[in-house]
C-alpha cells in the first residue's frame, strides 16, 4: 500500500469512527439497543483501524502522523473510553470527539498546533453542552466551562501573528545581456473569449540558438488583469523572470516590458503570464520557446498541451528521425504514448539525460509545465490520454495499458556536483482552513500557511540547498522552483539511480516525499509554488530569497 | 420561526435538486476539467453548510422536537462526507494517473451519499411543515 493510499485509508476510517459513534447515539435516543451496539463496534473497530494507519503513518514520516498522534489519539480514546457505556449522551460525546479528531487532519493537520488542538476541545464541548441540554433539558456547567476556556484559549493561539512575507525586495538586477540577436514582440489582448498573444492561442513558437541574445518586447494591448512574461524552466537573471509584485511591476493596459536574455541552455522551453496565471493560461496566455544548439536535422514535432484532436498528420520518409518537443502547458499530469517505432526520452525539462535507453510500450506521465524530448523514427505516432494527436505517416494501434516510465531509473547515473549540502528547506504540503484574508478559505497550504502568509525562505549565496518536499494532501502538486533547475536526489527515501535528472517541474504525488538540491547560483528573490495553477492561486506558493 | 423554518428548509431542498443539475454541468462541459465543477463545489462547501446551519438554528427557535433538530443536522455530516468522498476519488489512481475501480467505487459513493442527503432534506421540510401546521390551525382558529 502506497503512503498516499494510506492517508485515504485513514480517512474513510475516521469518517467510520464519527459516523458509527453518531449515529449509535442516535439510534440509543430512539430506544435500539442492539443498533447502536452494532454501531459502537463498527465505531471501534473503525478506531482500531486508525491506530494501525497511524502506526504506518508515522513509519512513512512524522509529517504525516504527527497530528494524528498528537491531537487525533486523544480524542479517538476519549471517544471509546466513553462511548463503549452506550447511553445516548455517551455515544454522542464519543462522536464529537471522533469528529473533533478527523476535522483536525482535515482543518488543520500540520504542523501540530495547539490552537488547533483547543479549537477541536472546544467545539467537541460545545456540541456536548447543547446535546445535554436537548437530551435532559439541563445545562452541563462542565462542558459549558470547558467550551469557553478551550474556544478561549484556541483563540489566542490561532491569531497569534506570524512573519508575513515580505515581498518588498529590489531584484538583483544583472548586467544588461547586450545587443539582441533575436527580437521579438508579443501583444497580448482579448481575442473574443481568449486571451492571446498576437492574437494566437499558444502565442507564437518563439526560436533561438544557443548563444542568441533574445529580446522580447510585451505590449499588454487590453487585459485587464494584467500580464508578464514567466520564462518557464529557462534560469534567467531574476530582474528577467516575469513574477509581478516580485521581480517587475505588473504591465497594464497601454504598458509594456523589454525582457532580455542570452540564450545559454538549448531544450524546450515555454512561457506564460505569471499575472492572474491561473486564468490567464487557461484562457490562452502562453507559448512555446525553443533553444537549439544549431540547425535542427530530420523531422521535429513541438506539441504544446492542450494538443486537441484532430490528429495532425505529417507525411515523412520511412527511417526519417522524428524529434517530439512534448510540453504541457496544462495544470494537471497528462499521459503521453509514441506509438509505432521505438523511442527515446533524450531530454527532460530541457537537460539531456545520461545514455538513455530506447523504449518501446511505454507511458510518458509528463507532469504540469514539464517537457519531454523524445526522439524517434518515422513513421511515428503520438497519442495524449489515449488520443492520437500527431503522426507522422499511417497511423499505428492506439496504446493499452502500457507501465508508466520512471525517470528516477531511466539511463546512467553519475555522481552528483557537489559533496555536501549547506542547508535543508522542508515543504510539507497539505489543504487547510486559511483565516487570514478577508473571507476565510480552505487553501492549499504549504508548512500549514497559505500565500501570501508563507514567511519567504533564506538562503545564503553558494550554498548547496536540499529541498524536502512532503506532500500529505490527496491530490498531486506538481513543483517548479523558478530561476534553478534541481537535481532530484531521492524519492521516498530512495536514491534516484539513472541519469542525473535536473528538473524545474516534477510531480510529488499523495504520501511521496522528494528530496531535490540545487546550488545558490542565481541570486534574486523566487517564486516557489505548486504548477497547478488554481493550487497556486489558493496558497500554494512561497519565495526563496539570496 | 416555524414559518422561516419551512422556508429554509425548502430552500435547502431546492439547492439540494440544484446540486444534481451542477454536477451534471460539470460531467457534460467540454473541454472537461475540474473548473468544470466550480459551481458544485462552491455550492456544496459553502452554500449547503451554510443553509444547513441557519435551518438548524430556525428548527431550534422554533422548539422544534429534538429529534427534528438532530435530523437538521445531518446534512451538515453529510455534506462533509461527501467532499471528503470526492476528495478521495482523486488519490486512488493507477500510476498513470487513470481510475481505479476502488477509486470509481468511492466515487460511487459520493452519488450514493448524495441521494441520502436529499432524502434526509425532504424528511427535515416535512417535519418542518408538520410543526407548521398546528399552528396555522391555531392562528385561524383564533380568527
Amino acid at each position: 500500500m502506497t503512503t498516499g493510499s494510506i492517508i485515504a485509508a485513514d480517512l474513510i476510517l475516521a469518517v467510520l469512527a464519527a459516523a458509527g459513534w453518531l449515529g449509535g447515539g442516535a439510534a440509543a435516543t430512539t430506544g435500539r439497543r442492539r443498533l447502536a451496539t452494532g454501531l459502537a463496534i463498527l465505531a471501534l473497530l473503525a478506531t482500531l483501524g486508525r491506530a494501525a494507519t497511524t502506526v504506518a503513518l508515522a513509519r512513512a514520516g512524522w509529517w504525516f502522523a504527527a497530528e494524528k498522534v498528537v491531537i487525533a489519539a486523544p480524542l479517538s480514546l476519549a471517544a471509546v473510553a466513553v462511548g463503549v457505556r452506550r447511553t445516548p449522551m455517551a455515544m454522542f460525546f464519543a462522536g464529537y470527539a471522533a469528529t473533533g479528531a478527523l476535522l483536525v487532519t482535515v482543518l488543520h493537520g500540520y504542523p501540530v498546533s495547539a490552537g488547533a488542538a483547543l479549537l477541536a476541545v472546544a467545539g467537541v464541548a460545545t456540541a456536548t453542552a447543547v446535546t445535554w441540554r436537548l437530551l435532559h433539558g439541563r445545562t452541563s456547567r462542565t462542558a459549558v466551562a470547558v467550551a469557553v476556556v478551550a474556544l478561549v484559549g484556541g483563540t489566542a493561539f490561532a491569531v497569534e501573528p506570524t512573519a508575513a512575507a515580505d515581498h518588498d525586495h529590489r531584484p538583483v538586477t544583472a548586467s544588461r545581456a547586450g545587443e539582441p540577436t533575436k527580437r521579438f514582440v508579443l501583444t497580448a489582448g482579448t481575442t473574443g473569449d481568449a486571451w492571446a498573444f498576437n492574437g494566437q492561442v499558444p502565442g507564437p513558437q518563439l526560436d533561438a540558438t544557443v548563444g542568441d541574445v533574445v529580446e522580447v518586447t510585451l505590449r499588454n494591448r487590453d487585459i485587464e488583469r494584467g500580464v508578464t512574461l514567466h520564462w518557464h524552466g529557462y534560469d534567467v537573471p531574476n530582474d528577467q523572470d516575469g513574477v509581478p509584485g516580485v521581480t517587475q511591476d505588473v504591465v497594464r493596459p497601454g504598458q509594456e516590458f523589454v525582457y532580455r536574455f542570452v540564450a545559454d541552455q538549448a531544450g524546450s522551453y515555454w512561457y506564460h503570464t505569471h499575472s492572474a496565471s491561473d486564468i490567464g493560461v487557461r484562457k490562452g496566455l502562453y507559448g512555446v520557446l525553443v533553444v537549439r544548439p544549431g540547425r535542427p536535422t530530420g523531422v521535429e514535432v513541438v506539441v504544446a498541451y492542450p494538443a486537441r484532436p484532430p490528429l495532425t498528420t505529417t507525411a515523412s520518409q520511412p527511417g526519417t528521425p522524428v524529434r517530439f518537443r512534448l510540453i504541457n502547458t496544462d495544470s494537471v499530469t497528462h499521459r503521453y504514448a509514441v506509438a509505432g517505432a521505438p523511442f527515446t526520452v533524450v531530454a527532460l525539462d530541457g537537460r539531456d539525460l545520461d545514455s538513455p535507453s530506447p523504449l518501446t510500450n511505454t507511458v510518458l506521465a509528463i507532469p504540469a509545465g514539464g517537457r519531454f524530448d523524445v526522439v524517434t523514427t518515422a513513421p511515428a505516432a503520438l497519442f495524449v490520454d489515449g488520443r492520437p494527436v500527431r503522426a507522422t505517416g499511417p497511423l499505428p494501434p492506439a496504446p493499452g495499458a502500457w507501465p508508466v516510465l520512471d525517470p528516477l531509473t531511466y539511463g546512467t547515473a553519475s555522481p552528483p556536483p557537489w559533496t555536501r549540502v549547506d542547508r535543508t528547506l522542508t515543504l510539507v504540503l497539505d489543504r487547510g482552513l486559511d483565516l487570514r484574508g478577508r473571507l476565510p478559505r480552505y487553501a492549499h497550504t504549504v508548512n500549514g500557511a497559505a500565500d501570501p502568509g508563507i514567511p519567504t525562505q533564506v538562503v545564503r549565496r553558494g550554498e548547496v540547498v536540499r529541498l524536502r518536499i512532503v506532500n500529505r494532501s490527496l491530490v498531486v502538486h506538481p513543483w517548479h522552483l523558478h530561476g534553478h533547475h534541481v537535481l532530484v536526489l531521492t524519492r521516498d527515501g530512495k536514491p534516484a539511480t539513472g541519469s542525473p535528472l535536473w528538473l524545474d517541474s516534477f510531480d510529488v504525488r499523495p504520501g511521496e516525499v522528494w528530496e531535490v538540491a540545487f546550488r545558490a547560483d542565481n541570486p534574486g528573490l523566487w517564486a516557489n509554488h505548486c504548477h497547478n495553477l488554481p493550487h497556486a492561486d489558493a496558497g500554494m506558493m512561497l519565495h526563496l530569497r539570496y | 420561526m416555524r414559518r422561516a423554518f419551512v422556508i429554509l428548509s425548502g430552500v435547502t431542498l431546492a439547492v439540494f435538486a440544484l446540486q444534481f443539475v451542477f454536477a451534471a454541468v460539470g460531467a457534460f462541459t467540454k473541454p472537461s476539467s475540474e473548473d468544470a465543477y466550480a459551481l458544485h463545489s462552491i455550492t456544496g462547501m459553502a452554500v449547503i453548510p451554510a443553509l444547513t446551519v441557519l435551518t438548524t438554528l430556525t428548527a431550534v427557535l422554533a422548539k422544534a422536537p429534538g429529534r427534528l433538530v438532530g435530523l437538521t443536522l445531518l446534512p451538515l455530516g453529510l455534506t462533509l462526507l461527501q467532499a471528503l468522498l470526492a476528495a478521495l476519488t482523486g488519490t486512488f489512481t493507477d500510476e498513470a494517473g487513470g481510475s481505479t475501480t476502488v477509486g470509481l467505487i468511492i466515487g460511487g459513493l459520493h452519488a450514493v451519499n448524495g441521494i441520502v442527503a436529499v432524502h434526509v432534506a425532504v424528511g427535515v421540510v416535512r417535519g418542518a411543515s408538520r410543526l407548521a401546521q398546528p399552528a396555522r390551525a391555531g392562528v385561524e382558529a383564533a380568527a
